[in-house]
């Protein structure tokens, strides 16, 4: 009995999954019509999954497979192809699309690289894991410095030093990141301050104490899984997690200065680590959208991070300069935080034509308005940063969310954008790694000194200085 | 007499409580994401995992969306359920084979064989998970589904069950195969194969939840998404865009189904196979 | 071909056909690989260099390879002292005349944790011990008059979830292996024992244990194999391979980072084969001192 049941069940089963896969699929494409047409997808039978083929264009063209781990770049890159084949009919691309998960991602480029085949033609790397692509022995990636060239004048050259070997230019930056204050103005109000008075580390401080002392609530968070404000505060030192022969130094005065002065900051009350140990991380997102915290210190693509998953906030947050040590400081203002790296991978047969296609798609003054448009983010070709009709166009779902315009901080600090050059070096991960897993955690979560954290990390690091 | 059926009684209350309380705290996780998968993704992302009910956040959207056919889900469906049903008909077909050979058997080396299949049930897969993804490329079968089931196909542990189970076998059954003049291949065939029943059920059961819910090697092998499992799919929800946390928890919580129909069938032979064979060390 | 196919039908030469299979995908998927990682652990892949033992050498001082395997060793020593007594326990509940009836109800819903897979048991545990005040576990300590943890920041509350996962999954597995045990023990010893008078919990000790060491053998052996290469539940835990202070990684964890995401081959490669070595040793330690590859030789 039992057995002719499982059997009916099973075959049931496999039936009903045969009919779904088959009604799925040709919904899927029909759903996806904005991206691929019928005729190409009867084409290939592997369009599914997250892989977006393109419209076949008319004429010649040369396919291109692109691997992204953020969904939201496929599309972009896919209208931008478009753009590219209608001006260059001459060079045409279809692009293939394909969105793994982060980790997935990065770990299959790896081994792909290494065992010299399965990799793709262009793939977006993302800076932590950048270094471990350019510091080997040989370099897998294609050197863009050519293809660069036309778009030189119009972008902020510290993006590209992040990507850069030995004068060579591996990734197309897809934003600056500039880092930005992101002040929650109601609750701010209600406890009477003014986040525009805010411009030193100090007021900052105060402000805090000041909101605090008002609410009961927490001004601001430390990060714990991220160093956002540690690097921040590091560059405007004019400090570095390296020594002069590019060794690892975390216990460097700069490095304990910075983090001390944190620590000064969590003993006010006012400051504490937040769910999710960063302001970039699902909990973060409800603890902030629930009014936990009034300040957050974040590259500017938070923006999006901000319009997706803080809706509560929407009409409620202002976009400033961040604080830096004193208003005459000659160091850099603020830095390029987090970043893909587009690279074009050096075996791929079209690599020069990728990389000449990839230049337009990301760096083109036409893909720095959808790049802000679409995704939020701040271009790299800062041509379109005093636009203001692109900047403050009424209908841009970030115009509306934000209580003042996203770019006047922006501009405020477009001539002091640095970079923390650090990240091209090979003990990068390491150095990174150690930081945003142990001291931070070791430091704000169990109250271990400054000094002792640094110097413990500094010698777990140096076990893999050779 | 009386005394004992009354302690016997409190026994048995006891006992059932102690296996009901155990079988609520099993359930406890499924229950939560079963009703999990009523309520928005984004939900969960705020708030985390619990067992709140409200109904007035509570819909049928997350299965709309798994059934509409707008996600991968059903493919990735799909392909688990293939790769699943070879890599166990190929696993149970060549260990059942091998296995044979072990068992009923005399030969040189046997011994020596037999230590390999021992010292190979200990050697972790992932310390040769990268060298073996080098050698698969150069085979180039990367991205196949033969890559994902060839090196288990002659699985150390099934092996080592299946042998386990057949030195119990009646030795006159091979004699008389035998003495009807049947080749050595045949009496495998046609003798014990049919014996073998309750051991093959149990070790479907096993490889079949291995390869349903294998991971990290195919997680290598496989790069096109059209080729996805359902556990690697799975993992591609894990980022919170669109609607990507409804689709995971409804898409979670379908998965255990198929496979745990399945498993109550064939519950029987299971333990039936599992008594005859791994006991017996 | 006559004689191909006489050759093959040979009583003698039957066996190695038999075991042909196993031998040939030993050697394709077990001994060249391995061969393959021993050569590579002793390279730099970074500067393609050979650089002899200096990768095992430089293991040992690596503090972080050391909590890695801290972690792994705990783990399993955690799991075994788990999942061999309790199964065991309920095993014996589930064989026991009482329940006759419900055994088979009880046994299935036992294993459904079994069917989940890692990526979808993983994603679960780390929703419900979320840090939030909303997540399950927290909501659970609040109204017992605790105050919230954040559960996967912390080494003890990490490791405590590690092992309720584990047991969460495996719980079923290993009851119905020791129900197997339990049933092939033939009944009338059980009978002898109590006309005897020997109380239920000395029929336990005496009669059930003893008896089902082959199955506590076999459960021991595939728990630590499994305890010390577990990486994937971990990685699902803290949604990759890095967790604060390194409380979830594990040595295949870190083989995993070397390897594949610093890109550093050879020294993953020289901690592949040190995990090799030790689990192969207790192995085979456990199977010699449990007289099973005696009992291997003995039937051969």
């Amino acid at each position: 009995m039992k057995k002719i049941l499982a059997l009916i069940l099973s075959m049931a089963m496999v039936l009903s999954l045969l009919t779904a896969c088959g009604s799925s699929s040709s919904s899927s494409t029909s759903d996806s019509s904005t991206t691929t047409d019928s005729s190409a997808a009867s084409d290939s039978d592997d369009d599914s999954g997250d892989s977006f083929v393109m419209d076949e264009p008319e004429g010649e063209y040369t396919d291109l497979t692109v691997w992204t781990f953020n969904e939201l770049h496929q599309e972009f890159y896919i209208d931008m192809a478009e753009k590219w084949n209608e001006e260059n009919p001459d060079k045409q691309v279809r692009l293939t699309l394909m969105n793994m998960d982060y980790d997935a991602m990065h770990n299959k480029l790896s081994i792909a690289l290494e065992s010299g085949t399965g990799a793709p033609d262009v793939v977006d790397i993302e800076i932590g894991k950048f270094p471990s692509f350019i510091n080997g022995a040989s370099i897998d990636l294609y050197d863009l410095s050519d293809a660069i060239e036309p778009y030189l004048d119009e972008i902020v050259e510290t993006r590209l030093d992040i990507y850069s070997k030995d004068g060579s230019v591996y990734g197309y930056p897809t934003h600056v990141g500039t880092t930005v204050a992101f002040y929650n103005v109601e609750l701010l109000e209600e406890a009477g301050i003014d986040y525009e008075s805010i411009e030193t580390w100090d007021d900052w401080k105060e402000a805090g104490v000041a909101y605090y002392e008002a609410t009961g609530k927490q001004f601001s968070n430390l990060e714990t899984t991220a160093q956002w404000v540690v690097n921040l505060m590091l560059v405007q030192k004019g400090g570095s997690y390296l020594d002069e022969d590019g060794n690892p130094n975390l216990t460097s005065d700069e490095l304990t200065e910075v983090l001390n002065f944190l620590v000064e900051c969590q003993d006010t009350g006012a400051f504490s680590p937040m769910p999710g140990g960063q302001p970039d991380s699902d909990e973060a997102y409800a603890s902030f959208n629930q009014g936990d915290y009034a300040c957050q210190i974040m590259p500017f693509w938070q923006t999006s991070r901000f319009t997706n998953y803080m809706t509560d906030l929407s009409g409620k947050v202002a976009i400033a300069t961040v604080p830096r040590l004193s208003t005459s400081d000659t160091t850099p203002w603020t830095i390029g935080g987090g970043g893909t790296g587009t690279a074009i991978v050096a075996s791929s047969e079209n690599a020069e034509l990728a990389a000449e296609v990839f230049a337009y798609i990301k760096l083109s003054s036409e893909a720095s308005v959808e790049i802000w448009s679409v995704l939020g983010f701040d271009p790299v070709n800062t041509a379109i940063w005093t636009d203001t009709e692109i900047t403050e166009n009424p209908d841009n779902a970030f115009v509306q969310y934000f209580v003042n315009s996203p770019f006047y901080a922006l501009n405020e600090m477009a001539d002091s954008i640095g970079a923390l050059s650090d990240q091209t070096s090979a003990y990068w991960s390491d150095i990174t790694n150690e930081i945003s897993t142990v001291t931070l955690e070791e430091i704000f979560e169990n109250g271990t000194s400054v000094e002792d954290a640094l110097e413990s990390s500094q010698d777990t690091v140096m076990t893999y200085v050779s | 007499m009386k005394s004992e059926k009354t302690s016997n009684l409190i026994q048995s209350i006891l006992i059932h409580i102690v296996l009901i309380i155990l079988a609520l705290l099993i359930l406890l996780p499924i229950y939560a994401i079963f009703l999990a998968s009523f309520k928005p993704g984004g939900l969960l992302v705020q708030y985390g995992l619990n067992l709140e009910i409200d109904f007035s956040v509570m819909s049928f959207d997350n299965y709309k969306l798994l059934f509409s056919g707008t996600s991968d889900y059903w493919i990735w469906f799909r392909n688990s359920l293939i790769i699943t049903a070879i890599s166990v008909v190929c696993t149970l077909a060549v260990s059942a084979f091998v296995a044979y050979g072990f068992a009923a058997y005399e030969f040189k080396f046997k011994q020596a064989a037999f230590l390999i299949v021992l010292l190979i049930l200990s050697v972790p897969f992932e310390v040769i998970m990268l060298p073996l993804y080098k050698q698969m490329t150069n085979w180039g079968l990367m991205d196949s589904y033969v890559a994902i089931v060839l090196p288990f196909v002659a699985h150390a542990s099934t092996i080592f069950f299946f042998r386990q189970y057949l030195l119990g076998m009646p030795i006159e059954l091979i004699e008389s195969g035998r003495i009807d003049g049947a080749n050595e291949y045949s009496i495998f065939l046609r003798l014990i194969v049919p014996i073998m029943k309750p051991a093959f059920a149990a070790m479907a059961i096993l490889n079949g939840m291995n390869a349903w819910n294998n991971y990290l090697w195919p997680l290598l092998v496989i790069s096109s998404n059209s080729k996805y499992t359902l556990t690697l799919g799975l993992n591609t929800l894990l980022s919170p865009y669109g609607n990507n946390y409804s689709l995971l928890l409804v898409g979670s919580f379908f998965s255990i189904v198929p496979i745990f129909i399945l498993f109550v069938c064939f519950q029987k032979y299971f333990i039936e196979g599992m008594t005859a064979g791994a006991v017996k060390g | 071909m006559k004689t191909i196919k006489k050759f093959v039908y040979n009583q003698k030469v039957a066996p190695y056909v038999f075991i042909l299979p196993f031998v040939l995908s030993v050697l394709l998927f077990w001994v060249v690989p391995i061969a393959q990682g021993i050569r590579l652990s002793f390279f730099n892949t970074l500067q393609e260099e050979f650089v002899g033992l200096k990768n095992y050498t430089k293991i040992f001082s690596d503090k972080i390879f050391l909590k890695a395997l801290y972690h792994s060793v705990r783990y399993t020593i955690g799991t075994l002292i788990l999942l061999l007594p309790l199964p065991l326990l309920f095993a014996t509940m589930l064989n026991s005349k009482l329940t006759s009836k419900t055994a088979g109800f009880f046994k299935s819903i036992y294993f459904i944790p079994a069917l989940t897979s890692v990526v979808v048991a993983g994603t679960i545990f780390r929703l419900m011990f979320g840090e939030l005040d909303t997540s399950l576990a927290n909501q659970v300590l609040n109204a017992l008059g605790g105050s919230s943890i954040k559960w996967l920041k912390m080494d003890w509350p990490s490791y405590f979830i590690l092992l309720l996962l584990a047991c969460w999954r495996w719980m079923g597995v290993n009851i119905l292996y020791y129900l197997a045990g339990l049933q092939s023990i033939p009944a009338d010893l059980y009978e002898a024992a109590s006309i005897d008078g020997a109380t239920k919990l000395q029929q336990f000790t005496h009669i059930s244990i003893p008896l089902v060491q082959p199955t506590t053998v076999y459960v021991m052996t595939i728990s630590i194999y499994a305890g010390l290469s577990m990486y994937v539940e971990s990685s699902m835990l803290w949604t990759g391979n890095n967790s604060p202070m390194n409380i979830g990684l594990t040595i295949v964890g870190y083989l995993y980072r070397q390897g594949i995401e610093k890109r550093n081959m050879g020294y993953a490669c020289a901690v592949g084969m040190i995990l090799l070595i030790i689990v192969m040793v207790i192995n085979i330690l456990q199977l010699i001192a449990n007289g099973t590859i005696k009992v291997g030789k003995k039937e051969g």
